[in-house]
């Protein structure tokens, strides 16, 4: 009964959780979206990490992700990626972030 | 083998090396400006690389062939005229322009296949001339400082589309070598997007000499800008010039000799590069919707390394007919290896009248997804006055020659195994010795002892 309880506890929390983080997936799962950038904020040319806002095309809504890979920052850096550019993004919530995992202009043929 | 040796040893010093050589001419550029072409060839330096650049591929956009069937032999060929249904158009009949306003959005953008070529598009793929040496643009493949907010379409005050380039000093003061980023600023997004063509990502975790800290230019190094290049069956404008993984390896590169034995029948690249990646199909005759309200070519994409190749041989010569693209060879042809592709399917129009693929301007379907207007277009342009257009598919094999693995090369039990990576029937042995071929006595002595070596 203990244990039944614990269980359906943790239950009500991960389902809770779930919700709060993502109105889409799982929290486990990535979440991803196409959207343009409004902004992208970066330290300078030695920056390790920089956050990128983009409104989402659904919903409207604005999703703040921080982006850490390498190609991606270099991309920030000399401006290959700018705001306005329509990105594909895949990202996960790490502590509590939103963390992008997949991050590429959209530009087709 | 001696290449390999000078690559290793400039690895080794790489890194400190690029950084403490200045660039001479930083003076003149300081006080001068950078004016293009002309400043790289002023006060003696440099002279002549612009009129010699309007010679090579990455200007013309073509070369002559002479590895592909049913071709002209009198003509030169390549992205400037070329229709095949990874990208159903060429330079010509999908030149730079800003397209017609989406009717939901009332928003309309710049596109064209010569988005890629280093000149202002005025002075376009092809162009020669005066105008069109002071147009190329250098400090796209050798500055490391490069504002790419600057190399955008736009409109002049004529009303031409141009392309822009960034001619900053600071860019100017920046050139070297060109790093793999300067390289991938076209090569990444060939075919329609990040990795579309390809997948071809050229990173630690993906390539082995990546991982070693290599460059393209370490393999496609060039004199007089003609990059070599390999024998993709689908990338036919070349500078006369060839790249192979044996040019620094050699053709014995393992030290057990079992497995050099098979360098004769077995490219490297069959072992070496187990995976590849990119769009496997695309269809051109419907084009999806995307929230912007623009249309793109329906695709399914696939990342680096998320597709498993087709195995055929390759003599080097290629198949070339309407509705296949791809290597010929065979097990009797001692010139033929057992090569690695990445097959891909494109269904595009093709003219019941005469049984050709027909191109397409991306400009009105991409407004409005009507994808005959777009075929319309391309013929107005070509001065095709009848055709009849039909759906149908294309079948086309990319060959496959980074993403290149020691760690996953394929081993004894990879092929020689009933349901192993090799379809030994359609690469034409029987039935007997297809028994042979699957069978662990190959492998069996050799695997025990090394099982018990690893223990
Ligand atoms: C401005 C865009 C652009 C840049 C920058 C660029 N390429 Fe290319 N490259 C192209 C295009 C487009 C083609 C195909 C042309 C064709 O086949 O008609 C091509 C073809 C090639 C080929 C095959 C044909 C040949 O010339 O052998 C090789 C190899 C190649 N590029 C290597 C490189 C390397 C290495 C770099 C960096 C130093 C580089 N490219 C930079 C656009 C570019
Ligand atoms: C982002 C840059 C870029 C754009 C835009 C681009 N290409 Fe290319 N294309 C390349 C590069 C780089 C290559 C050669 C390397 C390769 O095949 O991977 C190439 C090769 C080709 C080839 C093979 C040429 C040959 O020598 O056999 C064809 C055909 C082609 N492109 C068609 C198109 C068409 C049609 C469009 C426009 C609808 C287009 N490309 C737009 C970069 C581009
Ligand atoms: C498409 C990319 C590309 C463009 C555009 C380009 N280069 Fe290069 N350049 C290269 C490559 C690749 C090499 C060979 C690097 C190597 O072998 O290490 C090279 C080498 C050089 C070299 C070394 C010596 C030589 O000739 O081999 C000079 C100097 C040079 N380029 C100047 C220029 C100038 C000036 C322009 C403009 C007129 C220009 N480049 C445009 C790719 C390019
Ligand atoms: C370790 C050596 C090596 C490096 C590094 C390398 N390549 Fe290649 N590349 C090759 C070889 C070898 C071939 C041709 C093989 C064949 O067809 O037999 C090739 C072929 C090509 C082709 C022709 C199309 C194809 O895929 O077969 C292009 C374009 C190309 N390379 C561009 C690049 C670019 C851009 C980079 C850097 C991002 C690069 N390469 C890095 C060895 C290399
Ligand atoms: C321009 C010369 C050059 C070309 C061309 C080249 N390589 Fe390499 N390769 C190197 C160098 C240099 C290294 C790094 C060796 C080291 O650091 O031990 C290397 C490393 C490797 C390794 C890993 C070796 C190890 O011990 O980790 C493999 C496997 C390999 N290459 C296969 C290939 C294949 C397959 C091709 C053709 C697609 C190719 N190489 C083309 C120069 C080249
Ligand atoms: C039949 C499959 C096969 C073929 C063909 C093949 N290799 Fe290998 N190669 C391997 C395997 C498996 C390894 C890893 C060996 C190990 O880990 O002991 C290897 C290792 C290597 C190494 C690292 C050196 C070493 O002994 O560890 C290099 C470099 C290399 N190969 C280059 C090449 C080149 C270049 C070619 C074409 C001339 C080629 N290989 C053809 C399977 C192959
Ligand atoms: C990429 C797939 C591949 C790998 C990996 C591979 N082989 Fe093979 N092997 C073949 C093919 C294909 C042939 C037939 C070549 C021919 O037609 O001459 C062959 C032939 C042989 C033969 C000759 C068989 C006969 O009856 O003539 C032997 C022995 C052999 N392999 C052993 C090995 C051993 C041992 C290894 C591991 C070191 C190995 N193979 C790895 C594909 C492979």
């Amino acid at each position: 009964m203990k244990r039944f309880a614990i269980a359906s506890m943790l239950f009500v929390v991960a389902v809770a959780a779930a919700g709060f983080l993502s109105p889409r997936a799982a929290s486990a799962e990535d979440i991803k979206l196409v959207g343009v950038i409004t902004q992208i904020d970066i330290a300078g040319p030695d920056a390790t990490t920089a956050t990128a806002t983009l409104k989402d095309n659904k919903t409207g809504d604005l999703v703040t992700v921080i982006v850490t890979d390498e190609l991606t920052l270099d991309k920030f850096k000399d401006h290959r990626i700018v705001t306005g550019d329509e990105i594909r993004l895949k990202y996960e919530v790490k502590d509590g972030k939103n963390t992008s995992k997949y991050f590429r202009k959209t530009a087709g043929c | 083998m001696k290449r390999y040796l000078i690559v290793l040893s400039l690895l080794v010093v790489a890194g400190t090396a690029a950084q403490a050589k200045e660039h001479p001419g930083k003076a003149y550029i300081e006080k001068n400006g950078y004016r293009g072409p002309a400043t790289c060839e002023a006060q003696g330096c440099h002279p002549g690389t612009a009129k010699a650049f309007l010679s090579t591929v990455h200007w013309k956009h073509a070369s002559p062939v002479a590895n592909v069937e049913n071709l002209d032999p009198g003509k030169e060929y390549g992205m400037k005229n070329r229709i095949y249904t990874m990208c159903n158009g060429n330079d010509i009949v999908n030149n730079l322009k800003e397209i017609p306003p989406n009717p939901k959005t009332g928003k309309t953008k710049f596109t064209g296949c010569n988005a890629c070529h280093p000149g202002n598009h005025i002075s376009d793929a092809g162009s020669t001339g005066k105008d069109a040496e002071n147009a190329v643009d250098c400090l796209v493949c050798h500055s490391s400082a490069y504002d790419f907010r600057l190399r955008k379409p736009y409109k002049d005050a004529a009303g031409r589309v141009v392309m822009g380039q960034d001619r900053t000093p600071k860019a100017a003061l920046s050139v070297g070598k060109p790093g793999v980023k300067n390289c991938m600023v076209c090569h990444e997004a060939a075919g329609g997007g990040v990795l579309i063509k390809r997948g071809f990502a050229f990173v630690r975790e993906t390539d082995v000499h990546a991982a070693k800290g290599m460059v393209c230019v370490d393999c496609h190094g060039a004199k007089d800008h003609k990059i070599p290049t390999g024998y993709d069956p689908n990338n036919w404008a070349n500078d006369g010039v060839r790249v192979a993984c044996s040019d620094c390896h050699g053709e014995k590169p393992h030290a057990d000799e079992d497995t050099n034995r098979h360098v004769a029948r077995i490219a490297c690249q069959t072992c070496h590069i187990p995976r590849t990646g990119g769009a496997t199909a695309k269809d051109f005759t419907r084009w999806t919707q995307g929230e912007d309200g623009f249309f793109e070519p329906t695709t399914l994409r696939m990342e680096a390394n998320e597709t498993t190749p087709v195995y055929a041989w390759y003599n080097k010569t290629v198949r070339n007919e309407p509705h296949f693209i791809g290597p010929k060879g065979s097990r009797g042809d001692k010139q033929s290896r057992i090569y690695p592709f990445k097959l891909y399917e494109g269904k595009a129009y093709f003219d019941k009248k005469t049984g050709m693929l027909l191109s397409m301007d991306f400009a009105p379907p991409m407004a409005t997804g009507d994808t005959l207007a777009g075929v319309a277009s391309a013929a107005k342009t070509l001065g095709i006055k009848e055709y009849d257009p039909v759906p149908g598919w294309q079948t086309v094999y990319f060959g496959s020659s980074h993403l290149v693995t020691k760690e996953k090369a394929l081993s004894c039990a990879n092929c020689h195994a009933p349901n192993g990576a090799l379809n030994f029937k359609s690469l034409g042995y029987t039935d007997e010795e297809i028994r042979k071929l699957t069978s662990a006595a190959l492998y069996f002595d050799k695997m025990a002892a090394k099982q018990k070596e690893n223990w």
